[in-house]
């Protein structure tokens, strides 16, 4: 099959500009919004609650049992409460009462069944949000409860990876695994014959929460046709309206979906949007009131997607030399009540389970199973940082084994140009293969040999470690759906230029990259430019904003938006200047001939002679991804259009006789492929680091046996503050260029999470000389297994 | 907001709020970060938790930063208030605004009021605070986006332009970088 | 539900009488740090209550009143009043009654106090001028935080020997703070030294119960509240070792 034109552009613009100076990409220019958000003027979802009157307020009323029947369900008591306008259940909804993600597993009210604490059973409307809270201790629920279960090991066996008798939570299907992805590769059992040393161990991740400060929020207002416009906070606009047509059994241009400035979103926001847009959609449906959702925090904890915990089971094999022979490893991904992204995450947990490493002799099984726990869906990684956790770890203890040192067991073993990955997909130049130069740069600028030596013979009550880890991510997302983005750019008759597309921005910048691209290409400021808010209705479906997509998807299409207008504008200006369209230089609002310099005219001036020649100057940039491959019994294909590589070096100081942990210095190092937003990227690096420190150290959901959640707040939920910031950052870009990304771009978004845990446990353990084998490693547990060891006495 | 809540009674409070008075009417139950959002539109003020935890909230009231999520609204009858939107005289940015574009210490944003707040609040006691006095005051201050180091970049510079005599910078001259 | 906060003008106030010091109890944790507390050496412990005080902001409207009365073990400021061994007047229309911090607890969030009574005032002795206090904690991160536990000192030297001395932790086994009094006696006469503390860890243990949550283990909590004793008392040497 021919080689799509937007393909063929991406890769010609690649090559053209490589290795010639640039004027905007890779600069540090000041963000589009930056002003706004620092005056306070940036309005959030719920600040809209200021510019509208007759609002109704929406509260959920969930369940009071982890995992129940609901046998009925009573709303008289609070519907007769002064200022309660209507009390909603399942009976009331028009169309599907269903938001699932990937299936259609979850009620968006439950009826029959209660699967996790934060299931709602009712929605109060109301015209005060205090009275529609209380009224709903009036909804009298009758529940039989049944056994809840908040261990994925209560549901499947972690060795055998056979179902375990339970009461079923999901009854409606066959099983409660929802979802198993496999590799084969190679011949195990050989390896492991041929092996001069085997490592296995058990490995836990928790329930990370994400913690955006902006809690969910959803608006709902009537239009006069009959339709619903909806403003949110959600990465995936085009979702919000799928979901909420189909739940008011509404065609979808009935539904207008508008993103506004957004909080914080890292995962957390694609698909609970989804059901907040349905439940205000639903009470203005019902009203004909404009109608507002907003979460609490606790609501927030409790009624939101979560990062997968993992139990995992892994052994290596390898010969004395270090040389990896074979990976095996049962993974279980708790999804909790319901799949959200569950099965993606499966998949892509899959994909990355063995590394970035050669690695011919694989048997990898992951199962996401369902338990009664806050459903798990996407958080930054998507279930790599779980595997790479595990995986890193692995790597260190195998180095341990060997008496090699960590870094030479890595460079030893990874995956460069020319390399098949585990999947026996052949990585070139063309992918952009970075890792090795990415670890070079911080093993050289941490003083890596050196301290790793140093450190090692401490005595004191602190102990200093030093710990590598390495990472990988594919970028966009695979098999998981067509895998296609859009810009549309829009000239105006005075040369400013109007920005549409459907991703978003949730603090990540990724737009402004976006936005130099086409600066770059059409030679003009990038302060010319106007980036409009998603809005279903004019942005085009740029598909969701997830899967370090952006740059890579959404870059490609604002490119070749910019490529094909640039075309036309030297075609006009040629003509104006009589010079050949390739001799045209863009300058804005300078345009010349490149070899008559006199012979020059305005940007604003071609703009104008277009609109009077009749050439249209807007242009709707598309990019659509080959078709990822892969085969479901023995995960051979090519996963991924390529992959971002990292590695980071963490040191570390340990407080023997409190168990404490300071992060002092982070040298970090990302294959990007091409820098193209460089603040973005820094942004990434630091704040990605900060927020895996989290997961290292002190984060996790915590359910009791009941299903409850013991720390539905900031207070009881840590997450880092100021004071836990590592002194000093240290961090590098590669770009080994991405031949089919823009300019060779690459993501970062989720990339820049990936390797941290693992590099701060295995600097502690380097601390310690004690192994460890789950996160998060708070001081109580850093304590008691250094005091059972022996280091401390008390 | 409280429309038809009638079992409760309807107050009459009086606030200052950046500069102009206000009479507003409020439930007993209301707190004074939904008088300042929903009532007044200073919609600056962020709610991140609503328990004080988080640090968006905050605004200066008679002389001391405080969450405005932690107090009610009758207890705010008769004092001064100042929030974000009031920072700086209208066309104006205050230092540490001008330093946190400087520095790119924007992500989201979403915390970026409460952290302004705290700062302004910090130099106008104190315009040589120490890097402990800094990490005090801004500790408080959740970031989830992680922009913590430049955070501390950003008010080091801020203590700069203060000492310069640029305390505030015209919005203008602020965004052309 | 009653907002005390107009009564700020009379029930505010640090100050020295009759051999006292008498804290009002709408007096917030910031009042406290601004005045002779914040500034005397041997009340540093007011500044590490301070300093440790959850978030900056909290400190301007969290208050001595309101920290004692919630009764919930990790208050802070509850912790170091009760190591000066402190006591609360308690004021209601039939009159005012004084009872010792040591002994206002009585179960889960449960005070004696009477429904009819208010909070009005905390008050200890002025203590010696070769005393000082501290309080420590730690938590999972380093920002700001409620502490695994809590621990509070007051050490009167005398040279070297251990004068007087009283530690409290935010529990002893009850949901309430308490003072560790065998320990105390264990350590008063004796000389002030690691060893000397190393030998109080057994005293400590026999009569300090801890319990096992989701946020600890109770091996945990013992062994730390050994650790932050030790560090207070040594703390507290290094401060009157120093002007």
């Amino acid at each position: 099959m021919a080689k799509p034109d937007y393909v063929r552009i991406v890769e010609e613009v690649f090559e053209r500009y490589k290795g010639k100076p640039l004027i905007y990409i890779g600069k540090h220019i000041l963000r589009w919004d930056a002003l706004a958000k620092v005056t306070g003027k940036a309005l959030f979802t719920a600040d809209f609650l200021k510019l509208y009157k007759n609002l109704v307020w929406v509260y959920s009323l969930r369940t009071r049992y982890a995992h129940a029947l609901i046998k009925g369900v009573d709303v008289s008591g609070a519907e007769r409460v002064s200022g309660v306008l209507k009390v909603i259940t399942a009976n009331d909804i028009p169309g599907v009462n269903d938001v699932g993600y990937v299936i259609p597993d979850q009620p968006l009210l439950a009826y029959k069944k209660v699967r996790y604490i934060g299931d709602t059973i009712a929605l109060v409307v109301a015209d005060d949000p205090y009275i529609a809270r209380e009224a709903a201790e009036r909804v009298h629920v009758d529940y039989e409860p049944l056994p809840v279960y908040t261990d994925p090991e209560e549901i499947v066996d972690l060795m055998t990876l056979k179902e375990k008798p339970h009461t079923s939570i999901h009854g409606e299907r066959d099983s409660d695994i929802v979802a198993h992805y496999k590799i084969r590769a190679g011949d195990v059992e050989k390896a492991l014959r041929e092996a001069d040393v085997v490592v296995e161990n058990k490995y836990r991740t928790p329930m990370q929460e994400h913690a955006y400060i902006e809690p969910e929020a959803a608006i709902s207002i009537p239009e006069p046709d009959g339709g619903i416009t909806i403003i949110t906070s959600t990465q995936c606009p085009f979702d919000v309206r799928r979901a909420v047509a189909r739940v008011l059994g509404l065609p979808q241009n009935m539904i207008r979906v508008i993103v506004p400035f957004v909080g914080g979103g890292f995962g957390g926001k694609e698909d609970v949007a989804d059901e907040l847009g349905a439940k205000a959609a639903l009470a203005t449906y019902l009203t004909g009131r404009p109608a507002v959702v907003v979460h609490t925090r606790e609501e927030s904890i409790i009624g939101h997607s979560k990062r997968h915990p993992m139990v995992a089971w892994y052994r290596h094999a390898a010969r004395r030399d270090g040389t990896l022979l074979a990976v095996e490893a049962n993974i279980l991904l708790d999804t909790g009540g319901y799949a959200s992204l569950g099965p993606f995450v499966a998949w892509r947990t899959t994909v990355h389970s063995t590394g970035p490493y050669r690695v011919s002799n694989a048997r990898i099984d992951t199962l996401a199973v369902y338990t009664n726990t806050i459903y798990s869906g996407a958080f930054r990684g998507f279930g790599d940082p779980q595997v790479q956790f595990a995986v890193e770890r692995q790597m260190d203890i195998l180095a341990e084994e060997l008496g090699i040192d960590p870094v030479e067991l890595r460079l030893k073993n990874i995956l460069r140009a020319g390399d098949r990955t585990v999947h026996g997909q052949l990585l070139t130049e063309e992918h952009g293969v970075g890792l090795e130069e990415a670890i070079k740069k911080v093993v050289e600028a941490s003083d890596w040999y050196r301290k790793r030596r140093e450190y090692t013979g401490e005595r004191g009550r602190l102990r200093k470690g030093i710990g590598i880890a390495v990472g990988w991510h594919g970028n966009s997302i695979g098999v998981e759906g067509a895998d296609y983005s859009s810009v549309t750019l829009i000239i105006n008759r005075d040369g400013t230029i109007t920005f549409r597309t459907g991703l978003m921005d949730m603090g990540q910048g990724s737009l402004w990259g976006l936005v130099l691209i086409a600066a770059e290409i059409l030679g003009v400021p990038p302060n010319y430019f106007r980036i409009e808010q998603p809005d279903t209705a004019s942005t085009p479906d740029a598909g969701p904003t997830v899967a370090s997509r952006a740059t890579v998807m959404g870059g490609n299409a604002a490119l070749v938006a910019a490529y094909r207008l640039r075309k036309r504008i030297n075609e006009i200006a040629s003509q104006m200047l009589e010079c050949s369209p390739e001799e045209i230089v863009v300058e804005a609002p300078r345009i010349y001939c490149r070899s008559d310099p006199e012979k020059e005219t305005t940007w604003q001036e071609v703009v104008e002679q277009s609109f009077w020649l009749g050439v249209p100057l807007q242009e709707f940039g598309y990019y659509r991804a080959p078709r990822a491959k892969w085969e479901e019994e023995t995960g051979r294909g090519e996963p991924y259009i390529t992959y971002t590589f990292g590695a980071i070096v963490s040191e570390v100081t340990v407080d023997l006789e409190t168990g404490q942990v300071w992060v002092d210095r982070a040298y970090i190092a990302y294959d990007i492929g091409r820098v193209i937003n460089p603040v973005g990227a820094e942004h990434h690096a630091e704040g990605g680091f900060i927020q895996g420190m989290g997961y290292a150290l002190m984060e996790e959901v915590v359910h009791s046996k009941e299903g409850w959640i013991y720390n539905p707040n900031l207070s009881t939920y840590y997450i880092p503050t100021m004071k836990d910031t590592p002194r000093e950052f240290h961090v590098f870009f590669v770009e080994a260029g991405y031949k089919r990304g823009p300019f060779g771009a690459k993501g970062l978004g989720e990339p820049s999470i990936v390797p941290v845990a693992p590099s701060i446990v295995n600097a502690i353990s380097h601390a310690l000389g004690i192994r460890f084998y789950e996160i998060p490693l708070p001081p109580h547990k850093i304590y008691l297994l250094a005091k059972k060891h022996g280091l401390t006495k008390i | 907001m409280s429309s038809s809540n009638g079992e409760y009674p309807d107050i009459p409070i009086k606030l200052n709020v950046n500069g102009r008075d206000y009479v507003v009417t409020v439930k007993p139950y209301e707190r004074l970060i939904d008088v300042l959002r929903y009532k007044l539109g200073f919609t600056g003020v962020k709610e991140g938790c609503g328990r004080g935890e988080c640090g968006s909230c905050l605004v200066i009231m008679d002389g001391k930063l405080v969450p405005s999520c932690l107090v009610l609204a009758v207890r705010a009858n008769g004092s001064r208030i100042t929030t974000i939107e009031g920072i700086a005289p209208e066309g104006k940015l205050h230092a540490i605004q001008k330093a946190l574009l400087d520095v790119h210490a924007v992500q989201c944003g979403y915390c970026l009021p409460g952290v302004i707040v705290a700062v302004k609040y910090l130099l106008d006691r104190n315009p040589e605070p120490s890097d402990e006095e800094i990490m005090e005051v801004l500790d408080g201050c959740l970031c989830r986006c992680g922009t913590y180091p430049r955070f501390l970049k950003a008010v080091k510079l801020a203590i700069k332009y203060v000492r310069e005599g640029k305390t505030y910078f015209d919005v203008k001259e602020a965004v052309e970088v | 539900m009653l907002d005390l906060w107009s009564l700020r003008g009379e029930l505010a106030y640090v100050r020295r009488e009759d051999g006292f010091v008498k804290i009002g109890a709408l007096t917030t944790i910031d009042d406290l740090y601004n005045s002779f507390l914040g500034k005397e050496r041997k009340y540093l412990g007011f500044v590490d209550l301070y300093k440790g005080f959850g978030a900056y902001y909290l400190r301007s409207i969290a208050t001595v009143g309101g920290n004692i009365g919630a009764g919930h073990p990790l208050s802070d400021a509850a912790i170091l009043l009760m190591a000066l061994d402190a006591e609360v007047k308690l004021v209601s229309k039939s009159g005012e009654r004084m009872v010792k911090l040591n002994k206002l607890y009585r179960g889960k969030r449960e005070l004696d106090r009477r429904p009819d009574e208010l909070i009005m005032e905390v008050r200890f002795r002025d203590t010696p001028d070769n005393s000082s206090t501290a309080l420590l904690k730690i938590d999972r991160r380093h920002g700001h935080s409620m502490g695994y536990t809590v621990t509070a000192a007051y050490l009167e030297l005398d040279g070297n020997i251990i004068r007087d001395v009283r530690i409290a932790f935010d529990s002893m086994g009850e949901p309430y703070p308490g003072r560790a009094y065998k320990t105390e006696e264990y350590l008063r006469g004796r000389e002030l030294s690691e060893e000397t503390i190393h030998g109080a860890y057994s005293v400590l243990e026999s009569e300090m119960k801890r319990i096992s949550d989701y946020r600890a283990p109770a091996e945990y909590r013992l062994d730390l509240s050994k650790v932050l004793m030790k560090r207070a008392l040594l703390l507290i040497r290094d401060r009157l070792s120093k002007g």
